[in-house]
């Protein structure tokens, strides 16, 4: 078998161009480099998207609710059927209601050097979409202070345009957090007073909140109406500037924090592009299949007299095949494993640089680039085999 | 053992100039037994390589049939033509068919590691000292003489195992004391595998004892 191969290979190679063989090597290099960058560079993109050091914390809830119109003026509430829908989309993986309080209450200071009045609602959501990690977060009927989280907006308000104008000391977080306060709510036999204390701050929901059991124990016994439709929701989802997501809300007339879901657009941009690339990478896949099945063709053409007396002379169909596919064949696996190589020191090289960014990803290819390197490599089997048996059929006849 | 039977055997092209003629070959039903030793004396234009050439089923221009050990050659796929050319039949071509751009050796080789080998390596050297080439076989083909290509031929027909060995004019560029040495071998190497031969030439011989001579 050696020598047999030994004498075939000198036959051959004396009838088959090397320039041909350059040239079809770098149309393969270059085409499979493109379509593994492409699936490499998705994989890197869904990994900055979707892995947990990316995650910005604030970014994933959002509140939403209706746009207010002229035509829905007065009956802004979300039915429980538009509720269920939203719950029902993928891109939303979890829906909480917002209650809003259904009774008139105020807050005033005990202290008469600090003295403050103000007429305010609550609205309350449950626990698990809170970002406050308090020990105080909890209330039950009987209990003297109400917990309450105050939205950082309103410190900020206060600190930065409200106490100058007013001529009133900055408050830090901590000092607000000491201060107990004089919770009014107006009942129908007069006003219930309760004590107050604010004992978080958070930037996800901008309402001053209130445990859900005082809430609703205050709303079952205080409350002036009887709407029990929410107006409001906040929803958990792993990408805010989803532009399925952004889509949804604009579909059905619904609105959120435009800031947090602005990067839609970016990502619509960044889809089309990746995708783009995609179809260049496959595009050129093609040529260079062609360009190689192509020089395949040529070389057996070119050595056609040859194998046409290796015919003749008793060689058998099944030998010859063995024989160019072990010629033609392992060239297309050391391309991969070059473009493997060359991607994968891409891939670090990238990785680092975008470390520095405070951005994360893997410092080595990811297992999709790997299994598309594979099925490609299938791929160029099944070209070359093709076009090997299509000639020696073709000079057998 | 493998019989050999035509029947009706013409070649599409020559029909019209073969339908008057008188020939033993042609039109007829023949049968060779196994290992015989066959004549044909062929005048030029009577159609001898072409006979050759379908016997080894290089072309499928033809009239009629012909048979090895009864089955029809132009059910033979290329697998199985592949396999009669390994095992059962081997060939002389009168032009020869040698790569010039390999040495006499890689030649003779080729045909020798196609199928498992008949003879091992040291063969060639022996067969090559017999009709005097050895000092050729480290020499690119292509600049042989004509004569140390035919002996090269020779060598590469009997390097693998055969039933019947088909000779289009082997010894054309032969001296005699040469074609002596090489009808030796050949007979030599066709009792030991109780093979027979078809020989073609324009004249009549004595290189063997020819069981039969037919005229074509």
């Amino acid at each position: 078998m050696k020598e047999w191969n030994s004498i075939l290979k000198k036959i051959i190679k004396s009838a088959s161009g090397r320039l041909r063989l350059l040239l079809a090597t770098i149309g393969l290099s270059v085409a499979l480099l493109l379509i593994l960058s492409a699936v490499q560079l998705q994989a890197n993109y869904n990994e900055l998207l979707h892995s947990k050091n990316n995650q910005d914390s604030v970014a994933n809830f959002l509140v939403v609710n209706k746009q207010l119109s002229n035509a829905n003026y007065g009956n802004t509430t979300l039915s429980t059927t538009a509720i269920a829908d939203l719950k029902k989309q993928p891109f939303v993986d979890a829906v909480g209601i917002l209650t809003p309080s259904r009774f008139k209450a105020a807050i005033q200071s005990y202290s008469s050097q600090f003295p403050f009045y103000t007429d305010i609602s609550f609205e309350s959501v449950p626990a698990t979409f809170i970002d406050v990690d308090s020990t105080q977060w909890h209330w039950a009927p009987g209990d003297d202070v109400v917990p309450m989280i105050a939205p950082n907006l309103f410190l900020d308000f206060y600190n930065f345009q409200f106490s100058l104008s007013q001529n009133l000391p900055q408050l830090t977080q901590e000092i607000v957090k000491m201060i107990v306060f004089k919770v009014n709510i107006q009942t129908a036999t007069g006003i219930l007073s309760l004590k107050g204390k604010v004992v978080g701050f958070s930037d996800r929901i901008t309402s001053l909140l209130v445990p859900e059991s005082f809430m609703q124990w205050a709303n079952a016994q205080y409350a002036t109406e009887n709407n029990l439709q929410p107006s409001r929701v906040v929803i958990r989802t792993k990408d805010p500037g989803n532009p399925a997501l952004v889509q949804y809300l604009k579909e059905h007339q619904l609105t959120t924090d435009a800031d947090k879901t602005r990067f839609s657009k970016y990502r619509q941009i960044v889809n089309m592009v990746v995708r783009i690339s995609w179809i260049t990478g496959i595009i050129l896949l093609l040529f260079a299949l062609l360009i190689f099945s192509l020089f395949i063709q040529l070389t057996i053409a070119s050595c056609k007299e040859e194998i046409e007396l290796l015919i003749t002379l008793g060689a058998a169909p099944k030998q010859l095949r063995q024989f160019l596919m072990r010629r033609f064949f392992p060239n297309n696996i050391y391309i991969m494993i070059a473009a493997i190589i060359i991607i994968s020191i891409l891939q670090y090289v990238l990785s680092h640089w975008l470390q520095q960014q405070y951005m994360f990803i893997s410092t080595i290819i990811s297992i999709y680039t790997f299994v598309t390197a594979l099925v490609f490599l299938g791929v160029l089997w099944i070209v070359n085999f093709a076009t090997i048996q299509h000639y020696i059929k073709k000079e057998n006849s | 053992m493998m019989l050999l039977r035509i029947e009706q055997l013409v070649p599409t092209p020559l029909k019209p100039n073969l339908a008057n003629r008188k020939s033993d070959i042609w039109l007829q039903n023949t049968t060779f037994s196994a290992g015989q030793f066959i004549k044909i004396k062929a005048p030029s234009g009577s159609g001898k390589t072409t006979f050759i050439h379908l016997l080894y089923h290089l072309r499928n221009d033809y009239e009629g049939n012909i048979y090895w050990n009864e089955q029809q050659q132009q059910q033979f796929n290329t697998t199985q033509l592949a396999l009669l050319r390994q095992q059962h039949i081997s060939i002389i071509f009168q032009d020869l068919r040698l790569f010039p751009n390999i040495t006499a050796r890689e030649n003779i080789e080729l045909k020798r590691v196609m199928q498992t080998p008949y003879y091992s390596a040291t063969e060639v050297t022996r067969m090559a000292e017999l009709l005097g080439i050895t000092k050729i076989l480290a020499q690119r083909t292509g600049i042989c003489s004509y004569g140390e290509q035919q002996r090269i031929a020779i060598i590469r027909a009997l390097m693998q195992p055969f039933n019947w060995l088909l000779m289009d004019e082997p010894f054309s560029h032969l001296d005699s004391e040469n074609t002596a040495k090489a009808a030796a071998l050949i007979k030599e190497e066709c009792t030991k595998r109780n093979a027979g031969f078809i020989l073609t030439d324009l004249e009549d011989d004595t290189h063997f004892n020819y069981h039969q001579t037919l005229l074509l």
